[in-house]
């Protein structure tokens, strides 16, 4: 640890971090463009010039080393005065459609503009450079040049973490933009992250633009169910006038142990099976007529899902035990083995089957000899027969003599028991 | 489909030992293929990628970057009009204007038999000799518009 000061307030720092990383773990204002924690510095947006002191001129944090007793300012009228006029080239092309722009409210570009710009720009106020508007790059992402500020995020990541190098710079001067090949489409089954990389609102995910604002989105913290990875995600919800409360993105949440900044698009869209088909309400006599079929059965064969949480699951061996029936989750169900890959697709696509192998539930399909089976959203319940079937789940089109309504993983909490390797 | 000639690759061969990294071919192959084939096409720059042992997309960003590669076929006759400073007090303005009466088309365009096109380009090294063109690979210096007629007369 080594110290340094920053606007005069000392910090102690890990020796050979960049002085961005120190500034932003300490909560300290800065803006950038290009530098991302995921992807390291680039050094070509130069905005998040710094004074420190020893030095003539500004010097970009995010190319810095941190070293004992630096000095370092992020305010000031100078440092200001330099951020206003390099936002003021990053703005110089950039059309003002931030009312018909989807990264709106959670721009960098506004966000820096309301905080350092505020200017009348002295730039030319000819004709701007125009670029292609709404370039579909494939796997949902969508690309308008116009907005881009060329901080290469985007192709940074396909080039140093999926290694799929499909986006690159082309062009250059006021020319310069992102592209794939012509003919060419972005196609990995990460390729949605570069639109929560993109700090402005050059790339836009073809799933969620136009469909609500973002500054009316709830955000709540969660876990992919999508697999076994458990990979961190935000669940951003809302419920639009008239309307039941929808969830109209997952994003991701960085957890560095588990997924880092990133989720595969598989799981980022797997919120849409959450919206639809949902069975909300139960017959009022559904109750009686499940607790009369239990009593009835001899042989009861208890399905669980392997995505319910931990503690439902607790509750479920508990309920077991009670009315004497035999715990089952069949995994089949859950195997893809085309879906794992090296990073963060697990082939197991269901949250918890750690907690179901730690209980000891038995994972084939159940015997023919049961009478009844009362299911907890477990996938296979139609493929099985049975002389009785209680069904509880979350959505519709589950044939059984009764069908009972369960809250999806969303709105219950629990804890998951995820499998890394 | 294309393939380097076997001059070509023999080329490559002998420049792979010139440098630490084949990274360090993107440039010159590109001009092979260029020299070559008279234009880059996409096919080309992939198949030119493993020689360099990049992906085709860096491939492309550099064929965009620098403009004397050409991603558009030109004319047989490429001609290229120096507009740096010294072309341009020495009369270039002049000289463009009798280029583009004579052969009927603007900057960046060809020709519809495909014998010219028409570009203007940053400092060709020949100040001394304003105003200046290039015609594929050779210098025209001193230009007058009877000059040009001379030489285009010449490449009838």
């Amino acid at each position: 640890m080594i110290e340094i000061f920053v606007n005069d307030q000392s910090l102690h720092v890990n020796e050979g971090v960049l002085l961005i990383e120190a500034l932003i773990q300490n909560r300290i204002d800065i803006p950038y463009f290009c530098y991302h924690e995921a992807l390291g510095m680039d050094g070509n947006c130069r905005m998040c010039m710094v004074g420190i002191e020893g030095q003539k001129r500004p010097q970009i944090a995010c190319d810095t080393i941190v070293k004992a007793g630096m000095r370092v300012h992020t305010t000031g009228e100078r440092i200001e005065d330099v951020r206003r006029r390099i936002l003021e080239l990053e703005l110089v092309n950039h059309p003002v459609d931030c009312p018909i722009c989807d990264q709106a409210g959670e721009c960098k570009l506004q966000d820096f503009y309301m905080d350092y710009g505020l200017y009348d720009s002295a730039v030319s106020k000819g004709e701007k450079v125009h670029g292609a508007k709404h370039v579909d790059l494939g796997a949902n992402v969508m690309l308008d040049q116009e907005r881009c500020v060329l901080c290469a995020r985007c192709t940074r990541f396909t080039c140093n973490i999926t290694k799929t190098h499909e986006l690159g710079i082309i062009g250059r001067g006021d020319h310069a933009r992102i592209s794939t090949m012509p003919g060419r489409k972005l196609s990995n089954p990460y390729a949605m992250n570069v639109v929560d990389l993109c700090p402005v609102g050059a790339l836009t995910s073809k799933d969620f633009r136009f469909a609500q604002r973002v500054w009316f989105l709830s955000s709540t913290p969660s876990v992919c169910h999508s697999c076994a990875k458990g990979c961190n995600i935000f669940i951003d919800h809302n419920a639009p006038k008239y309307q039941k409360e929808r969830i109209y993105r997952f994003r991701p949440r960085r957890n560095d142990a588990v997924n880092g900044h990133f989720i595969c698009d598989a799981g980022r869209l797997s919120y849409k099976s959450l919206n639809d088909h949902r069975l909300t309400c139960n017959n009022p006599d559904a109750m009686d007529r499940a607790k009369a079929l239990i009593q009835a059965a001899h042989n009861i064969a208890l399905l669980v899902d392997a995505n319910l949480y931990c503690e439902q699951l607790d509750a479920l061996v508990a309920f077991a035990q009670r009315i004497g029936a035999q715990l089952y989750c069949p995994n089949q169900c859950y195997y893809d083995e085309g879906f794992g890959d090296e990073w963060l697709r697990r082939p197991w696509r269901a949250a918890n089957l750690a907690h179901i192998n730690t209980l000891g539930i038995t994972q084939s399909t159940p015997s023919e000899a049961h009478d009844l089976i009362i299911s907890f959203n477990h996938p296979d319940l139609s493929s099985l027969t049975c002389k009785h079937k209680i069904a509880f789940s979350t959505h519709e089109g589950v044939e059984a003599d009764v069908v009972l309504a369960l809250r999806s993983w969303a709105e219950e909490a629990g804890t998951l028991i995820n499998i890394t390797a | 489909m294309f393939t380097f000639t076997p001059q070509n690759l023999q080329k490559i061969e002998a420049l792979k030992s010139r440098y630490p990294s084949p990274n360090a071919l993107a440039l010159p192959l590109l001009w092979m293929v260029q020299e070559q084939e008279g234009t880059i096409s996409l096919e080309a720059m992939e198949a030119a990628a493993p020689f360099c042992d990049l992906p085709p997309i860096e491939l492309y960003r550099i064929a965009t970057f620098y403009t004397m590669f050409k991603l558009a076929p030109t004319g047989r006759h490429h001609i290229q009009l120096c507009k740096t400073l010294s072309c341009a007090l020495c009369g270039k303005a002049e000289i463009l204007a009798h280029l583009q009466e004579r052969l009927g088309i603007g900057v960046g365009e060809m020709t519809p038999d495909g014998r010219f096109s028409l570009e203007q380009v940053e400092c060709l090294g020949s100040c001394g000799t304003a105003p200046v063109m290039q015609i594929n690979d050779v210098n025209f210096e001193n230009l007058t518009p009877k000059k040009i007629d001379e030489i285009l007369k010449a490449l009838s």
